[in-house]
């Protein structure tokens, strides 16, 4: 009897070590093809023949390219901190903005309240692509082509955000701010001295995923900027994959530079991102 | 985490002062700054510059896109603020673009400017025109020819393709490469098979079919020379085994993404031929020692007939809606200046838009291939090749996907060749009648 749940146990461990491997795959691919030289790029195999680190400094523009003999001209100390700059400010702004409105549909009773609130996640059923041209429309008309303006101020509310943190704080009893209103605090201190210290575990997983989202952003920047000063790393990979050809090997080097900031997120971070992931299923 | 908040708000003030002071912002008093819609790629930054050169008080940068991919141009576009430059890859998107209204009719400027179609291949005017007005130049001009790799087919023992050859040898040859043990003991595919559209659509020319009937009403792909050309290419794959079939070329690339398998694997030797444009040996630079070993000729003969494929252009269009229209003709004109064609020609990307760069092989030998006679094939190609017809009664875009598909489903067995072009003619003539029904423009247009 003994022995059953022994077996259970080590082949739900083999099929988890399985999925694992097979999860890992790509990313060890990228790793490996950024330690292989340009003629070795395309084979199919896993271990370099020959590893070299030499694709590291091409990138950062320290060493040329071996095989034209000249440098690359990637600027891509500017982009790499264009992209932590610009993914870490939209954090900022998308907790506060997220966290004063979730506080509004959650704590504070006025009239309309959750028509708004189904107006407002309304909004997320509504395709990216659709309110492209809008928004962009909007950012043109406000002047922000080709500013960080233009990247972070459309992103930086979120009705995601809102609902995932109102949710959270509703699951905070009211009693606590009933008790902080007795004692003379507004709405600025009950929120800023109660209810933000206690929705901490919800505006951790709310960071995480808005800063993995806008590290990774793509299209939006890439319509809105023409001038390589501007560029995230996103973007700036693109100079690797030209109609003169994909360098797969220099992308792949780049691409484990860039994702390194996530990789740091994603470790540290972790076990908040999967209670927040969970955090909807709470209470409503 | 009050304080988190604080110290983070700190730490975003910080950063954005440090961006912002860290900005360029260059000296543009008298200079005219223009965009440019194209990739990214290092070339651009040369020939860039030696308009600056050329024109002085005017510069072009390059806004990069996604290659063919219009989604940023649209955007653009449609809210004013689009490239003064359009980049156009083909003769579809030309359309597209002009019957959307972003591109600027420039026939009368180009006449006055010295860049009207006269000024480059005769083969290539109806891929700069549409319904008879010009919209763009070509910024290089492109045919493809059969590149091998000269090294495998000694490594074979098999000789050298030779101009006039025929689908029939080419399928020897080809065979000839993949059952020969070569004497270094490495096996070698035929073919470094890369894009089935063009290969169909060359093959199509080849065997003079024609997508469209001449008043681009119906579709042609059920006439025979079209039947005919899918029937070419089942067999090469599925009984001739000579190009591989999509599981084949799964398993033998790493990296997947368009094109780029098949590229690689003629670039690292593991291919003995490749149907590509002389715009290839831009990439050859970067594998040392394959430049000295490559040779070309033109496309194998379907049948009897001449060997022709398909010309095309990436060309340089102005947007209408372009607040510097005037400055960007120059850029157009600088496009039709042996100056330019001159770069294109020592870079090799493709064949200069200027003919007179371009009239024997001795003209396009350059630093990457020296041999004059590796260049003459594209020569001809261009001269003899026929741009790609398209109806002005549906978005070509579409058809070209809808292809793809029905080419993908041949490949893999899933519809026969007859019935595959059966089948794409009937969906298009029935996309055609509709569109015609609902767009008043078209119907007056087939009435006309």
């Amino acid at each position: 009897m003994s022995q059953k749940p022994g077996r259970a146990l080590l082949a739900r461990l083999a099929l988890l070590c399985v999925v694992g491997l097979t999860m890992s795959v790509p990313f060890v691919w990228m790793v490996s093809v950024s330690l292989k030289t340009r003629v070795e790029a395309e084979a199919p195999t896993i271990v370099p023949a020959d590893p070299t680190l030499h694709n590291y400094p091409i990138v950062l523009d320290i060493e040329p390219d071996p095989v034209t003999g000249r440098k690359l001209g990637l600027k891509f100390g500017r982009w790499y901190f264009n992209s932590l700059f610009v993914a870490l400010t939209i954090t900022f702004l998308q907790a506060v903005t997220s966290a004063m409105a979730a506080y509004a549909f959650s704590r504070m009773r006025w009239r309309g309240r959750d028509k708004v609130f189904l107006l407002y996640i309304a909004t997320m059923m509504i395709p990216g692509v659709v309110m492209m041209i809008p928004n962009f429309q909007v950012m043109v008309s406000l002047g922000f082509l080709n500013t960080y303006h233009g990247l972070i101020v459309p992103a930086a509310f979120s009705a995601f955000g809102t609902f995932l943190l109102r949710q959270f704080m509703l699951s905070i009893p009211t009693s606590l701010d009933e008790a902080a209103r007795m004692d003379g605090a507004g709405h600025w201190r009950v929120f800023w001295h109660v209810i933000v210290p206690l929705a901490r575990p919800g505006l951790i997983a709310l960071t995480i995923i808005t800063f993995l989202g806008a590290y990774q952003s793509f299209f939006w920047p890439l319509i809105m900027l023409n001038q390589p000063q501007f560029y995230p790393m996103s973007v700036g990979l693109l100079a690797l994959d030209t109609s003169y050809g994909r360098q797969a090997e220099l992308m792949m080097a780049a691409t484990v530079m860039n994702i390194a900031p996530l990789v740091i997120v994603f470790v540290v971070f972790q076990r908040y991102l999967v209670s927040g992931l969970q955090l909807g299923s709470v209470k409503g | 985490m009050q304080k988190a908040f604080v110290v983070w708000l700190a730490l975003v003030v910080g950063l954005y002062v440090l961006a912002q002071a860290s900005l360029d912002r260059p000296d543009e008093a008298g200079v005219v700054r223009m965009s440019w819609a194209t990739d990214p790629n290092p070339a651009r930054t040369v020939q860039a510059g030696l308009f600056g050169e050329m024109y002085p008080g005017l510069e072009v940068f390059v806004d990069p896109g996604l290659g063919g991919d219009q989604t940023k141009l649209i955007v653009q576009c449609a809210t004013g603020v689009g490239p003064d430059i359009v980049d156009v890859y083909n003769q579809q998107q030309l359309w597209n673009l002009v019957q959307s209204g972003i591109l600027l009719d420039i026939t009368s400027h180009a006449e006055r400017m010295g860049f009207a179609p006269r000024h480059t291949y005769p083969s290539v005017e109806d891929a700069l025109k549409v319904e008879g007005r010009q919209y763009c130049f070509p910024a290089n001009v492109w045919a493809n020819c059969v590149i091998y790799n000269r090294a495998i087919f000694d490594d074979h023992g098999v000789p050298y393709p030779e101009a006039g050859w025929t689908y029939e040898q080419f399928v020897d040859t080809a065979r000839r490469i993949r059952d020969t043990p070569s004497r270094s003991g490495d096996t070698h595919l035929a073919v470094a098979h890369w894009s089935p559209v063009w290969f169909v659509q060359d093959t199509l020319m080849g065997a003079g079919g024609r997508m469209f009937s001449e008043d681009g009403l119906r579709s042609a792909l059920d006439e025979p020379a079209a039947l005919a050309t899918m029937r070419l290419y089942h067999r090469l794959m599925h009984v001739d085994r000579v190009l591989p079939t999509p599981a084949e070329a799964a398993s033998l690339s790493s990296q997947g993404g368009w094109g780029s398998g098949g590229i690689n694997w003629f670039s690292t030797g593991k291919a003995a031929m490749i149907f590509i444009g002389r715009w290839y040996i831009v990439q050859a630079k970067n594998y040392p020692g394959l430049a000295d070993d490559l040779g070309a000729v033109r496309l194998p003969r379907v049948g009897e007939r001449a060997s022709q494929g398909m010309i095309g252009a990436r060309s340089a269009a102005v947007n209408a809606q372009s607040p510097r229209a005037q400055e960007v003709l120059s850029f157009l004109q600088y496009l039709a200046t042996p100056e330019y064609s001159g770069l294109i020609v020592d870079d090799g990307d493709a064949l200069p838009p200027n003919p007179a760069r371009a009239r024997t092989g001795e003209d396009l030998a350059n630093g990457v291939v020296g041999n004059p006679a590796f260049h003459q094939p594209f020569i001809d190609a261009v001269t003899h090749g026929r741009a790609l017809d398209v109806s002005p009664y549906i978005n070509g875009a579409l058809v070209e996907r809808w292809l793809r598909e029905r080419i993908e489903q041949v490949e893999n067995g899933l519809i026969g060749p007859d019935e595959a072009m059966r089948e794409l003619a009937a969906e298009i003539n029935a996309r055609v009648r509709r569109n015609i029904e609902r767009e008043p423009g078209l119907a007056a247009k087939a009435a006309g």
